[in-house]
């Protein structure tokens, strides 16, 4: 990852003016016309001729603005790349908050019927608004005459009020780009930092001054003036198994460092190291005013009553919060208050894991909340901090000389584990009395499962034994998921037998489905039908009775992003079988043993036989929860050897 | 209105009795809780329709048995411009019933209720979760909408989901005496009980009492044909400004054809010049028709846009000629106006589209029976159905999207109940012939021929036009089986007749297809088109039922590497079954092996007692589709 850090304060001198324009609408060549393919990407359905926008903040009526102007032309080489034709633009608008778009254009340049160019304008009366929720609204068009091998522009302006919410800028989309380049005009009495991230290259990288750009009331100011261009942008592909795109895609982004008013000249530093956050969040009602101590010490009394040791206490708490409050589906790094969360059983992210924190705090144990940044929304910069870039609040509770990492959203997840959403590099723990530090997410558990056969070859062919399946960490978290499913165990077990054709389940148990903290234990008393009958002299048979692989989950000859599963994992297959006297075994399948570059992870198979007794093993183990491009093509061979070594068959003869 | 408020005003003092309902969870029959994650314990609907507008009052008491059932308390409202919410509002209850909460209009999240797909819609929602944080609860609710319309009125369905029993579940429909309806009872335990209001009103009224919960069964025919649905028609209605009235299927096409469709079929007069000349000098309607078809599907595309006249209106042809661009209704109505200009009849029909073959009723007309709408083309001895929102799909196939259904065309003579074509089994063919050669390090190469015919044609879809690099990797999605697949040639060819054709050859080559493990080779020995087994179901309620039919044929003729011999029993099955049959044989001949599959299921509805053989039938296919063959050194 390429990250750039430019301190525009560095970049205010006493140059030129520069006025870089953004290209004309309507213009088109007749080259551009003809062209039925994209050169430099032929697999292209469309791509951008030509993208440009500029943001610059201004006075206006009521109050300073941010405006970000956006125009774009795209060659639509085939029918699958019209839904560029239908554009959707989101817009926040709430009681506080009143951002707009305004000047939309488009225009679509075909050839018609006849051959002849001919150009079609976006009617502004087939131009939508629709409120999507109350902090939301969306402008929608779909632009006409959309034909292959039309180019499509349009041109609007976004209107944000203020100037804290700076748009960033994503060079690289879903479809190639020829070229695309941000402007921004940014009046000496802001400053920003600016980042950008990916591995693309600028073409462009241009700084410089605009004189007195800004003016309102009597107060000017310079620009500094900024351009980023980038030409031959690829397309984005996305990979099975990988994070958030944001984390590769190429983007400029802004974050506001400080203000000087421009009537008053008062200076506002924003943002500029991680104290400044702490104080902030300490002291605001969204955070650090529910979190205080003894908030919540009424509602935690019985819960903990009678308990005195603090793990048995901070178990009780977590799952009273797991138990009490519904997560409402909202992600969230601010509550809207504790107690009313606590009192309603509904709220977001942060109202449950700050309700956490404050109980666990009244009951004595002391607890941090920790800010991070779900997968989906992608990696926080590392280079200065930014409140708005966590989503996410989790507790981590310091019991003895062990701290424990807490997400009590989901009444599923056993104390001390973190789902695999926040297992996503690192987070900040926010501890109020002293500076905040970055902690590892990682997990703490692997997804783990082991079974067990243990089975005799009956006189008519079945199978009959016990299946005994034992689940720790992530796995017995998915399976405990799975048996909920269904409204009681009886139903599960109704089903799994159905699902199971030839596997008859006589006798059921299930073990620890309540007791998150302990493995979940499934014990089914079974018997098979694998032979039919037992008329021939010779049996085959494939010791994988379920879950065997058949087909390799990579496919792809090589990389470009890691494959991350978020954690370690380790499946273990035992199969212990009782044959009759009177057999014996012909052939057997080959011991493998086999292993990823530094230790990464093995995959197992052994066969011994005693008497008329076998028994077969068959162990996959991946140690580690990142595996980068450079081990994929060992991972992706690894699970050939699987599905190869899988095929194999027992075979075994009646003594004659 | 006055007589409205009065009789809401009767139901709130009925309401007000009802609140002393005990909503006890351990008074719940035993027999209602197997399958079910929520239990109703008392709904009641009250319809009434009144000075052209429906007015509907539901009232809903649900016990919440555990989280699965937290689906069931979501409490979703649609509404738009002319669906209007009033009064909602709503109580939680502990497991005892012991009052636990309030909830108001105040509580509920308003939300855009509009698809992704949808350039335009009104369409909103309220919604909201009531929540206890321990289970069991219950929650009672209501609230009241206005519609401003009589021509729609809304089907009663007491349980309508999975996993959902009910206690008691009353409907009311209340109209004055003058006011025409007729009802359709399906599945429906008790008959009407009519009577009258204090105002005078006539009220039809449906009770159920104690209904299980539905388990979901895998083969089971649409859920309209086995839930209790209570459907009203008005005869005379009111919709959009507009007043109609209709009886049957007839009159409700007569009065679409006059009211929605007359007059919209204007062109530019350079349109129709271009039809005229495009069609110039051929004679065929039929064949001036595909002309006509294909100019339009080169020309347009869809976008959902939901205005208008409550959604039925299509666009002006005039408009779509413009922007190039219209829904179902708008692409319908503007291929109609083409192909008049070239003089050649067409219908507009009405459908329920979906891959389930959804067929209106045939005894009983009404509005809300349709989601889509296609072409009829009349033409003498013959009847072509057209898709008309699609660039891509061939001139007079329907896919499995209307296929087999009936169909309402709305015609200046009134509506005609038509029938789409079905395709059948035999049709509907997947033919592949393979030639493979295992080399003895376990390399697979070959090529491979795949026909796809009918409703299969669909199957190589997402390959058409694109980069090999992408279809590549959609390949080896199709074939998952051989890993390590490398492609050397694809050639794809569709052949767009009514019974569409589409050809694939693959020229491909694996490594380490078979495995060596003590000097033996192992391999699949159906790579390509594996049937996985279904689902058993114990105590089956439901018939079994096939919505399509078809016919997959795979021959592969393996070559044998040179030293190596096949270690297998004989296989040789040949299953038929009133829903199907399966055949495969493996003949070995030197270093030949030649596979033959042929799998044939048959649509159709059988009794239930049939599932547990369509369960075998299954579980031998997957048997022999995961048969691995043994090569051993000679």
């Amino acid at each position: 990852m390429n990250k750039t850090l430019f301190n525009l304060l560095v970049f205010i001198c006493f140059t030129t003016i520069c006025k870089a324009q953004d290209f004309p609408f309507g213009r088109f060549t007749v080259d551009e016309m003809n062209q039925k393919t994209y050169p430099l990407d032929t697999s292209a359905h469309a791509f951008v001729l030509q993208e440009f926008g500029a943001t610059r903040i201004d006075a206006s009526d009521d109050g300073i603005k941010t405006y970000f102007k956006y125009h774009v032309r795209i060659k639509i080489l085939d029918s699958k790349a019209f839904d560029k034709g239908t554009v959707t633009l989101a817009f926040y608008d709430d009681a506080d908050t009143h951002d707009d778009i305004i000047d939309i254009k488009g225009a679509t340049t075909y050839m018609d019927d006849n051959g002849s160019v001919k150009v079609a304008q976006l009617d502004a009366s087939k131009i939508f608004t629709t409120t999507e929720n109350k902090y939301w609204k969306q402008k929608k068009f779909a632009l006409p005459n959309i034909r292959s091998g039309c180019i499509i522009e349009y041109t609007y302006t976004k209107v944000l009020q203020g100037f804290y919410r700076f748009p960033s800028w994503e060079f690289q989309d879903d479809i190639p780009k020829a070229y695309s380049e941000y402007q921004v005009h940014i009046p000496a009495f802001w400053t920003y930092n600016a980042m950008i991230r990916g591995a693309l290259k600028l073409t462009k990288s241009k700084s410089e001054v605009e004189h007195e750009c800004f003016s309102s009331r009597g107060s000017k100011c310079d620009c500094s003036f900024l351009s980023y261009g980038m030409a031959d942008i690829p397309a984005f592909i996305t990979e099975d198994y990988m994070t958030s795109s944001k984390n590769f895609l190429s983007a400029v982004y802004f974050n506001l460092e400080e203000w000087t008013n421009p009537y008053t000249g008062v200076k506002n530093k924003v943002t500029k190291d991680w104290k400044d956050i702490d104080y902030n969040l300490k002291h605001s009602e969204y955070f650090g005013s529910q979190i205080k101590k003894d908030l919540l010490k009424n509602y935690i009394a019985p819960v903990i009553a009678g308990k005195t040791d603090e793990m048995a206490k901070a178990v009780a708490i977590y799952s009273y919060i797991q138990k009490t409050i519904k997560w409402n589906s909202m992600y969230s790094r601010g509550s809207d208050g504790v107690r009313k969360a606590l009192d309603s059983h509904t709220g977001n992210i942060a109202d449950i894991n700050l309700a956490l924190v404050a109980a666990l705090n009244s009951a004595g144990i002391k607890t941090e909340a920790v800010l991070l940044s779900t997968r989906q929304n992608g990696l926080i910069n590392r280079l200065y901090p930014v409140e708005s870039e966590f989503d996410y609040i989790i507790a981590k509770a310091n019991i003895g000389d062990q701290s424990y990492l807490l997400d009590a959203t989901d009444p599923m997840l056993p104390f001390g584990m973190l789902p695999l959403k926040c297992l996503n590099d690192q987070g900040r723990v926010m501890s109020l009395d002293k500076p905040s530090y970055w902690i590892d997410l990682v997990a703490t558990q692997k997804k783990n499962t082991t079974s067990n056969l243990d089975l005799t070859l009956q006189p008519n062919g079945k199978l009959k034994g016990t299946i005994s399946t034992y689940y720790t960490g992530y796995d017995a978290y998915e399976k405990r998921k799975a048996i909920k499913k269904f409204n009681t165990v009886d139903e599960y077990i109704e089903n799994l037998d159905e699902k199971l054709g030839k596997v008859k389940i006589l006798k059921s148990e299930i073990l620890n489905l309540d007791s998150l903290n302990s493995p979940l234990g499934e014990k089914l008393e079974v018997e098979i039908d694998v032979f039919g009958s037992m008329n021939h002299d010779r049996f085959s048979f494939n010791p994988m009775l379920f879950d065997r692989y058949v087909s390799n989950p990579f496919k792809l000859a090589e990389r470009s992003y890691p494959v991350d599963w978020g954690m370690p994992s380790n499946k273990r297959y035992i199969l212990n079988m009782h044959l009759p006297d009177g057999y014996v075994i012909e052939s057997s399948p080959q011991a493998v043993s086999i292993g990823l570059p530094n230790r990464g992870g093995q995959y197992l198979t052994d066969f011994t036989r005693e008497g008329n007794n076998f028994t077969y093993s068959n162990v996959i183990q991946f140690n580690k929860s990142i595996y980068f491009p450079e081990e994929y093509p060992y991972l992706k061979e690894l699970y050939n050897k699987i599905i190869a070594s899988e095929k194999a068959d027992i075979v075994f003869t009646k003594k004659k | 209105m006055n007589r409205v408020i009065t009789v809401l005003l009767l139901l709130f003092s009925v309401s007000a009795a009802d609140a002393q309902a005990n909503y006890d969870v351990s008074l719940i029959s035993k027999d209602l809780l197997p399958y079910a994650s929520a239990v109703i314990r008392d709904q009641s609907v009250y319809t009434e329709v009144k000075d052209g507008a429906t007015f509907y009052r539901i009232k809903t008491a649900v016990t919440v048995l555990n989280k699965n059932g937290d689906d069931i308390a979501h409490i979703v409202v649609f509404y738009d411009k002319s669906n209007v919410i009033k009064n909602i509002k709503g109580t939680v209850y502990n497991e005892f019933g012991k009052l636990s909460r309030k909830f108001g209009e105040k509580d509920f999240e308003d939300e855009s209720a509009v698809n992704n797909f949808s350039l335009y819609e009104d369409s909103r929602v309220k919604h909201f979760i009531p929540s206890i944080g321990s289970y069991p609860y219950t929650i009672e609710y209501e609230y009241e909408l206005k519609s401003k319309q009589t021509l729609n009125i809304r089907d009663w369905k007491p349980n309508p989901q999975n996993g959902l029993a009910v206690e008691k579940s009353t409907y009311t429909f209340a109209c004055r005496p003058d006011f025409g309806i007729r009802y359709k009872e399906i599945n429906m335990p008790a008959k009407v009980i009519t009577g009258s209001t204090k105002e005078g009103l006539k009220t039809y009224t449906w009770q159920v009492n104690n209904l299980k919960a539905i388990r979901s069964e895998p083969y089971s025919p649409m859920a309209e044909t086995y839930l209790s649905t209570v459907k009203i028609a008005p005869k005379d209605f009111f919709y959009g400004g507009i007043n109609g009235s209709f009886t049957n299927w007839n009159e409700l096409g007569r009065w679409s054809y006059d009211k929605l469709l007359a007059n919209r079929q204007t062109l530019p007069p350079e349109t129709i010049q271009y039809i005229k000349t495009l069609t110039a000098g051929i004679t065929d309607a039929k064949l001036k028709a595909k002309k006509i078809y294909e100019y339009m599907q080169n020309k347009t595309h869809y976008i959902s846009i939901q205005v208008g006249i409550g959604g039925y209106q299509p666009f002006l042809a005039s408009e779509v000629d413009r922007l190039n661009y219209g829904d179902c209704k708008g692409l319908v109505n503007y291929t109609r106006a083409l192909l008049k200009a070239a003089d050649i009849d067409s219908w507009y029909c009405v459908v329920d589209a979906g891959s389930m073959k959804a067929s209106m009723l045939p005894d009983f007309a009404s509005m809300n029976q349709f989601n889509h709408v296609i072409l009829c083309l009349p033409l003498k001895n013959d009847t072509t159905f057209l898709e008309c929102t699609s660039q891509k799909i061939p001139f007079g196939f329907l896919s499995d999207f209307t296929d087999d259904r009936t169909v309402l065309a709305c015609t200046p003579e009134g509506g005609i109940v038509m029938h789409t074509p079905k395709y059948t089994a035999t049709q509907n063919l997947q033919n592949r012939k393979a030639n493979f050669t295992i080399a003895a390090d376990g390399e697979l190469s070959g090529d491979m021929t795949t026909l796809y015919q009918g409703t299969q044609y669909d199957n190589p879809e997402a390959l058409i036009g694109e980069p090999l690099t992408e279809q590549v990797k959609t390949l080896q999605k199709m074939y998952a089986n051989i890993s390590n697949l490398a492609v050397e040639k694809l050639e794809l060819k569709q052949d767009k007749k009514e019974i569409p054709l589409a050809t694939e050859t693959v020229v491909l080559n694996a490594y380490d297809f078979a495995s060596k493990d003590n000097n033996k080779l192992y391999f699949a020995l159906n790579p390509v088109n594996k049937q996985r087994g279904i689902k058993e179901v114990r105590n089956r309620v439901n018939p079994v039922y096939i919505n399509r039919g078809y016919t997959d044929e795979d021959e592969i003729t393996y070559t044998l590497p040179t030293g190596y011999h096949a270690d297998m029993e004989p296989l040789n099955i040949n299953l038929k079954k009133p829903f199907g049959s399966f055949s495969v044989k493996v003949l070995i001949n030197g270093n030949k092996l030649v596979y033959k599959r042929r799998v044939e299921i048959i649509d159709g509805t059988y009794s239930k007692d049939k599932y547990t053989d369509l369960v075998e039938f299954y579980q031998t296919i997957a048997d022999a589709d995961s048969y691995n063959v043994t090569l051993v050194k000679n």
